[in-house]
C-alpha cells in the first residue's frame, strides 16, 4: 500500500549511524566546565542610571544565567554531553564530598557548584534557584578576602576532567572573568598558572576565555591570559582565536552579549569526515573536512525505567541475537542475505564487500560545472554538508579551494560531483554550491562550499497531475499587494527565530515533571503566524481579492458548465446518464462534490472494488480490506473532507 | 498496488536455439533467457501475489497442452512448463531445470500463442488484469500463418499485449540486420511482424536491443501519494473574516529510494533437511532455504552496588516507560506518555514572504513536495494560480507552517512558485527549512582574507589564491562546463548528467546481483553495469578538451602532497606554545619530575617524553604509566575507571607510535591482556579488554602504523580476540 509507510517521514535513522566516524575511537562526547570568577567587581550591581534599557544584571548574574541557559539547551540538543560549574575566588571552598583523594582544602577558594556530568534535574533546579530566585543558602557567592591562585583553579579543573570525562573527544573549560590580571606582577604565581595550563593542554582540554569588561576599561588578555590560552589544535589554518570581550553598551545588555559569545561555542566543532580527497581534475587533488551545520533535532526516544528501587533508574538494555530455536548465535555465524520471493539470497562476505567496493572508495570528484540556474528548484532530498579545506594532506589546498569558491560565486555556477563520504558509504551526486559572502543573508551559516545532494532518478516521484498553467490576471495583481506587504522581518527566513515547537514542548513538559513543577498549559510558539498583524496589514487587500476571486470563479464555472453541456449533448445519444449515476463515472475523475453526492445518495456501493480503490489511492487512503471496509473508510473521508 | 498482471512467456527451446550465432559465445537460448530471466526475477523480487507468470515451451520433445489433449491438430511440441501463478524462488528453480534446448523443431509459434491466450483467458476470466504474452524465438522452425488474423483478433478481444522478441531479427529502427539470413527465418520474421502489426497492443523487437536495455535500470514506479488535502491559509479564517483559504493538495515530489535492506541470518537449526526440491543431478539444492532470520532478545539491567559486577538483571514487566531529562529519568505511566506531545491540528498556514535572493538551496532539510489546487475546484484553481504568479512576478517565496495531520509535528516549509512556463505544469514546490535547534553555529575563518593574531587583514598570503591561480581556476571551470555537453534524443547538445539519467548505483547494483544470483547461485558476481558508474568520473572527451586549462591550473595551484610520515609527527618538531609564545617547557624544567603521578598522569607522561633525552627515561615513564593503568583497573568498581584507564592507554599508544617505540607498547599490552583475562586485576576484567581495548582500537601497534613494529595486521587481529 502506498499510504501506510509513506505517511510518516522516518526519523533519519541511517544518518545517526553516519554521524559517528568509525576511525575516531575517542568517544564523540563533549564536556564543558564553566569556571566563573566570583569577585567584588563581578558581583557589582549595575548602576541604574534611570535609562530605559538599563543594565539589570551584575556580571555574575549574567554569567550564571548563561550557564543556566546553556544547561537547558544542552539537555535538549546534546543529551549525552556533560557540563559542570566551578566557581572560583569564593570565600568557601568545596570539591567533592565523596571524593576520597583530595579534600576541599586542596583547592582553596574553588567551589564546585555543579560537578561535571550529564545534568540531572537536581542540578537544573539548584542552578535555577540561584539564578532566578537568587537563592544562595550556602552563601556561595561571597568573594574571598585573599586572591585565588589561578594555578589551583586550573588544576582543580584538570582533576574534574580527568576523573569525570575520561576519554571524551572534546573537553572545554569556559572561563568567565572580568579580571585580566589575577596575579598582577607576581611572576611565580603566573608561571605556575602557565604550567598548569600546559597540563590542561596536554590533557586535551581547550580553554575558552569569555572576558567581561566594565565601561571603557578594556580587558587586556596579554597581561595574563596569553600565557594560558593555546591555539585550538582543531582550528583551521589561518584562523587566529579571536577572544571576544563581552560588555554592556551599544544597546546590547551584558547578558545578551555574553550569551551570543557563549552560544557560538555551544557545540564543539565535530567533523563529519576529515581529509577527504577532493579531486578537482585528473592530477589535481586537495583535501577537505566535512561538517554538518544543519541537523534535524528530534525529541529523545523513550527509555525503560526501573521503579523497583528507591530512585527511578534507567534500565540498560542488552540484546542478544538468537536463531529460530532461540539459541544464542555467535557473531561469526551471522551472515547478510537479501530476501527475494520469500527466500534468502546470500552473498559470501567477500562478495558483499565487492558489491560495495565496486563503487570506488571515498572521494569527492568533480565531473564538471553547470550554471546554478540548471538546478531544478524541486531537486532536494537531504540536508547538505559543509566542506572546508585542510592543509594536512595537501599543502596549497586552502588557496585552490578559495579560488574555486570565488569563481563559483562570481559566475553563479555550481560544481557537479560524485561523492562518497566514507569507505563503504553509498555514493551520491552532489552540487557544490558556494555560500555567499559573510555579509550575505544566511549569516547564521558559515562561508565556504556546500555539498548539496542531488536526487537520483529513482528518488523522483512521477506526479501525474493535470495542472495546466493559466495566465496571470487581475487576481495576480491584487495578490501582489498582499505578498509585498507581508515580508518576514529583514526579508529573510532566519531559523534562529523559530524554535521547533514540538521539541520545545516536549522538553518543557519533561523539565516540569523532572523538577516537580506545574506543567505549563501553553507554549509560546513563534512558528504560528501573527494573525492579528496579517489582518491589520493586508486585511483590506485580502477582502477585495476574495471578492474578485468569487466573481472569477463563478465565470469559470459557468463557462465550464456550458462546455460540459455541449460535450454531454454529443455523447448523450450513446448513453443516457441517469441522475445519481455520478458514481458511474470513472472513479478517479470524480470530484469531491460528486463523491459527496454519491455518498449521500448511497450509490458508492454500486461501484466495483477496483473503482473504489482507484479513488482511494488518489485520495491517499489505504486500500486494504474488503469492500465494506473500503466503503466505510471512503465514507469517513468524504464526511471529513468533501 | 492494485494492478494485477498475467504474463505468459513462450520460450523457443528448439534444437537450433542451442547454437551460437553471429559471433556470440552463448547459445541463442542463453542469450534470449538473459532477457526472460531478468523479467521473471524482477517479478519474483516484487513478491506480489497478483503478478502472475506462466511459461510455455516451444519445440519441446514432449507435447503437453490443453489444445492437443482436446485432439486439435498443430499443437505438437508445445509444453506448458508452468501454469499461470505467482512466481516464487522454488518455481524459479523448477523452471530453471526445464529450460533446456531439445532435439526437436516441430512446434508452431502461432499455436503456442494460442495456448498462451487460452491460459490467460482461463486464469483471468473477466477480471481487471494486465495481460501479456512474450514470445522469445530465433524463428528457425516453420510457422503456419493461416490463422494469424484470427489469433490477432482474439488477442485484441481479450486485450492481451503481444511482445515478440527475436534473436537476430532485423530491426531497422535499432539498426540491426542479419546477413545471410535463411529464407525460412526471413519468412517467419515476416509472419510474426505482421501478426504484431495486427495487434492493438503489440511490440516487435530484436533480442540484442532487449538485452542491451536490460542494463538501463528500471525505476520502481510509485503511485503519487497525497500527503495533505486541505486548506492553505493566509491569516486565521476562524478569527478574521479577511483571511484567505485555498483548498490544496500536496504530494511528494522527491522521496529518497533506499537500497534493498539486507537481513541478518544464520544457518538455520534445521539445516541439512532440505525442504525444497532437488536439482536434476541429485545435489541438494542450496537456494538459500538453509538460512533463517536472526531474532533479537532483549534483557534489561540496572546498577546495583551489591550485585556482582555492579549490575543485575530486572524483569521486563517491572519496567515503566519514560524519558530522559539530562541524566534524570522521568517515568511516565502509559496514559501520560502523550502529554509531552504537542497538540496540533492539521493545518497549512503562511507566515510571510521572502525574496528569492535571501535563500540558498543548501539550507533545505529534506525532500520536496508539490502543491496543486484541489481537483474540480474552480475557486481553488484560480486562487492558487494567482498566488503562484504573484510570487513568481515578485521573485518571492512563501514561508509556511505545515502540520500534515492532527498531532503531527509542525514543519516550516518554503513554498516556491512554478508558473509552468517550461514544463506546462503550474504548482508550488515546497522544501522543509531548519528550526533554531537544527542549526549548529560553527565558526570558520574567512576564505578571501587572512586575519593575523594582531588583528590586521592580509590579502596576500600562501593560503590565498594569487591572481594567476584565480585566472587559471576561472578558465578551468569555464572549460569544464556541462550545460551543453550532453546530447538529447535528437542528438542536439543538451545538459550532461541531468537528474533523469542518473541512477542510484547502489540500488541497481544490488538488485542486479540479487537477480543474477537467484537465477544461478553458482555464477560469480558480474561487475556493475557501466551505466551506473558513468557519472563517477568526468567524461573523457571533456577532459581532453580542457587539458590545457587543467595543466595551467595544476601549475598555478602548486599543491604538494604531505609525505605520509610527516602527518603522524606533525607538530612534534616545534614545542607547543601558548598565544604569548611563552616557553612553558623551560618552566616545566624547573618542576623537577621524577615520578608520574596518577592524578595528573597524562600531562606528566607527555611532558616527560617530550623532554626525554635517552631511552631509559622513556622506558621508565612507560613502566610507570603501565603501573598506573593497572592500578586504575584494579581499583575500578565495576567499569567506573575503565574509560580513564583506556585514555591513559590511548595516550601511551599514540606517544609511543610517534616516538617509534612500538615494541614498548606491544610488550605492555601483551602483559596487560594476560592479567585482564586471568583475573589477576581484582576480578573479572574481561569487559575492559573487549569493550575498551579491542572495541577502542587500542590493540597492538602494527607495521602499518609504525615502521618499527614487527607486528603484522594478521597478528594484531589474532591478538584482539
Amino acid at each position: 500500500m502506498a499510504g501506510a509507510d509513506e505517511d510518516e517521514r522516518p526519523p533519519e535513522s541511517d544518518e545517526g549511524e553516519e554521524e559517528l566516524d568509525e576511525t575516531d575511537y575517542k568517544t564523540q562526547k563533549d564536556a564543558v566546565l564553566f569556571a566563573i570568577d566570583v569577585s567584588a567587581s563581578m558581583l557589582q550591581e549595575p548602576a541604574s542610571a534611570g535609562q530605559k534599557k538599563a543594565e539589570k544584571d551584575s556580571a555574575i548574574a549574567a554569567a550564571l544565567k548563561c550557564a543556566y541557559q546553556f544547561m537547558q539547551q544542552r539537555i535538549i540538543a546534546q543529551p549525552r554531553d556533560m557540563m559542570g560549574i566551578l566557581l572560583f575566588g569564593t570565600e568557601k571552598s568545596k570539591f567533592r564530598d565523596e571524593s576520597g583523594g583530595r579534600s576541599g582544602t586542596g583547592y582553596p577558594h574553588c567551589y564546585l557548584f555543579t560537578d561535571l556530568d550529564v545534568p540531572a534535574a537536581e542540578d537544573v533546579k539548584k542552578l535555577k534557584a540561584l539564578v532566578e530566585e537568587g537563592e544562595d543558602p550556602d552563601g556561595v557567592l561571597v568573594p574571598a578576602k585573599e586572591p585565588v591562585s589561578m594555578a589551583n583553579v586550573l588544576f582543580c579543573a584538570n582533576q574534574v576532567f580527568t576523573t569525570n570525562a575520561s576519554n571524551f573527544g572534546s573537553r572545554r573549560l569556559f572561563i568567565i572573568t572580568d579580571n585580566d590580571s589575577p596575579h598582577g606582577k607576581d611572576n611565580t604565581a603566573k608561571s605556575s598558572a602557565a604550567v598548569r595550563a600546559k597540563d590542561l593542554y596536554d590533557l586535551g582540554v581547550v580553554i575558552e576565555l569569555f572576558p567581561i569588561s566594565h565601561g571603557s576599561k578594556p580587558f587586556d588578555i596579554s597581561k595574563f591570559y596569553d600565557d594560558i590560552i593555546y591555539r585550538d589544535p582543531t582550528a583551521e589554518e589561518g584562523s587566529p582565536d579571536v577572544v571576544k570581550t563581552s560588555s554592556s553598551g551599544d544597546g546590547l545588555s551584558l547578558l545578551n552579549s555574553l550569551i551570543s559569545n557563549i552560544n557560538s561555542k555551544q557545540t564543539p566543532k565535530r567533523a563529519y569526515f576529515s581529509n577527504l580527497h577532493f579531486e578537482l581534475a585528473p592530477g589535481l587533488t586537495i583535501s577537505v573536512k566535512g561538517y554538518m551545520p544543519l541537523h534535524r533535532q528530534q525529541p529523545a526516544r523513550t527509555c525503560y525505567v526501573w521503579l523497583g528501587g528507591e530512585k527511578a533508574q534507567l534500565a540498560q538494555s542488552e540484546t542478544i541475537k538468537v536463531d529460530s530455536a532461540t539459541r544464542t548465535v555467535d557473531k561469526s555465524e551471522i551472515k547478510k542475505a537479501y530476501k527475494l520471493g520469500g527466500e534468502y539470497i546470500h552473498f559470501k562476505p567477500e562478495e558483499a564487500a565487492a558489491l560495495k567496493s565496486s563503487m570506488g572508495g571515498k572521494v569527492l570528484r568533480i565531473i564538471g560545472f553547470k550554471p546554478r540556474s540548471m538546478l531544478p528548484m524541486w531537486a532536494s532530498v537531504k540536508k547538505s554538508i559543509f566542506i572546508f579545506p585542510s592543509e594536512e594532506h595537501y599543502v596549497g589546498s586552502t588557496r585552490v579551494f578559495s579560488a574555486l569558491w570565488q569563481k563559483l560565486l562570481k559566475d553563479d555556477k555550481v560544481g557537479i560531483a560524485w561523492f562518497v563520504a566514507r569507505e563503504n558509504a553509498n555514493p551520491v551526486m552532489v552540487a557544490i554550491i558556494p555560500s555567499r559572502n559573510p555579509n550575505g543573508e544566511t549569516q547564521y551559516l558559515p562561508t565556504g562550499l556546500w555539498l548539496y545532494p542531488l536526487p537520483f532518478a529513482d528518488d523522483v516521484r512521477n506526479v501525474d497531475l493535470a495542472a495546466p498553467p493559466r495566465p496571470a490576471d487581475e487576481l495576480t495583481d491584487k495578490m501582489r499587494e498582499i505578498v509585498q506587504n507581508l515580508q518576514l522581518p529583514k526579508a529573510m527566513y532566519n531559523p534562529l527565530k523559530y524554535p521547533n515547537p514540538s521539541l520545545q514542548w516536549h522538553y518543557k513538559i519533561l523539565q516540569a515533571m523532572a523538577l516537580d513543577e506545574d506543567t505549563p498549559d501553553s507554549l509560546e510558539d513563534p512558528t504560528i503566524p501573527k494573525y492579528r498583524q496579517i489582518d491589520k496589514r493586508v486585511g483590506g487587500y485580502m477582502a477585495e481579492w476574495k471578492e474578485l476571486l468569487e466573481e472569477k470563479a463563478r465565470e469559470l464555472m459557468k463557462s465550464r458548465a456550458t462546455k460540459r453541456e455541449a460535450e454531454d449533448d454529443d455523447d448523450g445519444r450513446l448513453a443516457k446518464r441517469s441522475k445519481p449515476a455520478a458514481a458511474k463515472k470513472a472513479g478517479g475523475q470524480m470530484s469531491n462534490a460528486q463523491l459527496k453526492l454519491a455518498y449521500e445518495q448511497d450509490t458508492l456501493k454500486k461501484m466495483t472494488v477496483a473503482e473504489l480503490k482507484d479513488i482511494m489511492v488518489i485520495k491517499g487512503l489505504s486500500t486494504a480490506g474488503k469492500k465494506a471496509d473500503l466503503l466505510e473508510r471512503l465514507g469517513e473521508w468524504i464526511e471529513e473532507n468533501a | 498496488m492494485a494492478d494485477k498482471e498475467a504474463t505468459v512467456y513462450i520460450v523457443d527451446l528448439g534444437e537450433s536455439m542451442a547454437d551460437c550465432h553471429n559471433g556470440r559465445k552463448e547459445s541463442d537460448l542463453d542469450f534470449g533467457m538473459r532477457y526472460v530471466w531478468d523479467k521473471i526475477t524482477t517479478t519474483v523480487a516484487a513478491s506480489r501475489k497478483t503478478w502472475t507468470v506462466g511459461v510455455v515451451g516451444l519445440n519441446t520433445e514432449e507435447t503437453n497442452n490443453a489444445q492437443d489433449r482436446e485432439g486439435l491438430e498443430g499443437y505438437e511440441h508445445i509444453s506448458v512448463l508452468q501454469d499461470i501463478g505467482p512466481m516464487t524462488m522454488s518455481s524459479l528453480r523448477e523452471l530453471r531445470s526445464s529450460i533446456q534446448p531439445s532435439y526437436s523443431s516441430g512446434g508452431d509459434a502461432i499455436s503456442a500463442i494460442v495456448v498462451a491466450v487460452s491460459m490467460i483467458e482461463e486464469f483471468t476470466k473477466k477480471l481487471k488484469y494486465h495481460r501479456k504474452i512474450i514470445l522469445v524465438t530465433n524463428g528457425e522452425s516453420p510457422i503456419d500463418d493461416d490463422s494469424s488474423e484470427e489469433v490477432a483478433e482474439r488477442l485484441n478481444d481479450v486485450n492481451i499485449e503481444l511482445v515478440v522478441i527475436g534473436v537476430d531479427f532485423d530491426d531497422p529502427d535499432y539498426g540491426f540486420k542479419e546477413e545471410d539470413k535463411s529464407s525460412l527465418k526471413a519468412k517467419n520474421e515476416n509472419i510474426l511482424r505482421k501478426l504484431v502489426d495486427q495487434c492493438k497492443n503489440g511490440v516487435f523487437g530484436t533480442m540484442a536491443q532487449a538485452v542491451e536495455e536490460l542494463a538501463v535500470p528500471r525505476i520502481k514506479p510509485v503511485r503519487p501519494f497525497k500527503a495533505y488535502d486541505g486548506p492553505l491559509t493566509l491569516g486565521d479564517p476562524s478569527k478574521y473574516e479577511s483571511a484567505i483559504s485555498i483548498h490544496v493538495e500536496r504530494y511528494f515530489k522527491t522521496k529518497r529510494a533506499v537500497p534493498p535492506p539486507a537481513s541478518t541470518v544464520v544457518i538455520g537449526p534445521d539445516y541439512g533437511v532440505p525442504s525444497q526440491s532437488q536439482t536434476i543431478d541429485g545435489d541438494v539444492e542450496m537456494g538459500g532455504t538453509e538460512f533463517s532470520g536472526v531474532k533479537y532478545m532483549r534483557s534489561y539491567k540496572v546498577n546495583d552496588p551489591d550485585a556482582p559486577g555492579g549490575k543485575r538483571d530486572v524483569d521486563f514487566d517491572d519496567l515503566a516507560k519514560g524519558y530522559q531529562y539530562g541524566r534524570t529519568v522521568v517515568p511516565f505511566s502509559e496514559s501520560d506518555m502523550s502529554i509531552t506531545k504537542l497538540e496540533t491540528k492539521k493545518s497549512f498556514t503562511i507566515l510571510g514572504f521572502v525574496p528569492f535572493s535571501s535563500y540558498d538551496p543548501f539550507i533545505n532539510m529534506g525532500e520536496t513536495g508539490i502543491i496543486v489546487a484541489q481537483k474540480h475546484n474552480e475557486q481553488a484553481e484560480l486562487a492558487l494560480s494567482a498566488f503562484i504568479h504573484a510570487l513568481h512576478e515578485l521573485e518571492s517565496y512563501a514561508v509556511a507552517r505545515y502540520v500534515q495531520k492532527d498531532l503531527a509535528q509542525p514543519q516550516i516549509l518554503l513554498l516556491k512558485p512554478n508558473p509552468g512556463i517550461e514544463d506546462e505544469f503550474e504548482c508550488l514546490y515546497d522544501v522543509p527549512l531548519p528550526f533554531a535547534e537544527d542549526v549548529r553555529s560553527y565558526q570558520f575563518p574567512p576564505l578571501d582574507k587572512v586575519l593575523t593574531v594582531t588583528g590586521s587583514i592580509l590579502k596576500e598570503h600562501r593560503l590565498l589564491p594569487s591572481d594567476d591561480l584565480k585566472q587559471a581556476m576561472s578558465d578551468f571551470v569555464d572549460s569544464m562546463d556541462l550545460s551543453n555537453f550532453g546530447e538529447d534524443e535528437e542528438g542536439k547538445p543538451a545538459e550532461y548528467a541531468p537528474i533523469d539519467d542518473s541512477y542510484n548505483p547502489v540500488i541497481h547494483r544490488i538488485n542486479q546481483a540479487i537477480r543474477a544470483r537467484a537465477v544461478d547461485p553458482e555464477a560469480p558476481l558480474e561487475p556493475p553495469a557501466e551505466i551506473l558508474l558513468r557519472y563517477s568520473k568526468p567524461p573523457e572527451k571533456l577532459i581532453d578538451k580542457a587539458k590545457p586549462d587543467i595543466e595551467a591550473l595544476i601549475d598555478a595551484a602548486e599543491v604538494k602532497k604531505v609525505p605520509a610520515k610527516a602527518q603522524g609527527r606533525r607538530g612534534r618538531k616545534e614545542a607547543v606554545k601558548p598565544l604569548s609564545g611563552l616557553d612553558v617547557d623551560s618552566l616545566l624544567g624547573e618542576r623537577k619530575r621524577t615520578n608520574i603521578s596518577m592524578e595528573n598522569s597524562i600531562p606528566e607522561f607527555k611532558q616527560t617524553l617530550a623532554t626525554a633525552t635517552d631511552d631509559a627515561t622513556v622506558e621508565k615513564a612507560v613502566k610507570q604509566m603501565g603501573e598506573i593503568i593497572c592500578k586504575l583497573i584494579q581499583d575500578s568498581f565495576a567499569d567506573l575507571l575503565y574509560a580513564r584507564a583506556a585514555e591513559n592507554l590511548l595516550v601511551m599508544r599514540e606517544e609511543l607510535i610517534s616516538l617509534e617505540f612500538p615494541a614498548l607498547y606491544n610488550k605492555f599490552l601483551t602483559a596487560l591482556k594476560k592479567s585482564l583475562l586471568s583475573g589477576e586485576l581484582n576480578g573479572d576484567r574481561r569487559e575492559m579488554w573487549f569493550k575498551y581495548i579491542v572495541g577502542g582500537h587500542l590493540g597492538l601497534i602494527t607495521q602499518s602504523e609504525s615502521g618499527a613494529s614487527e607486528v603484522t595486521e594478521e597478528e594484531a587481529k589474532a591478538f584482539a580476540r
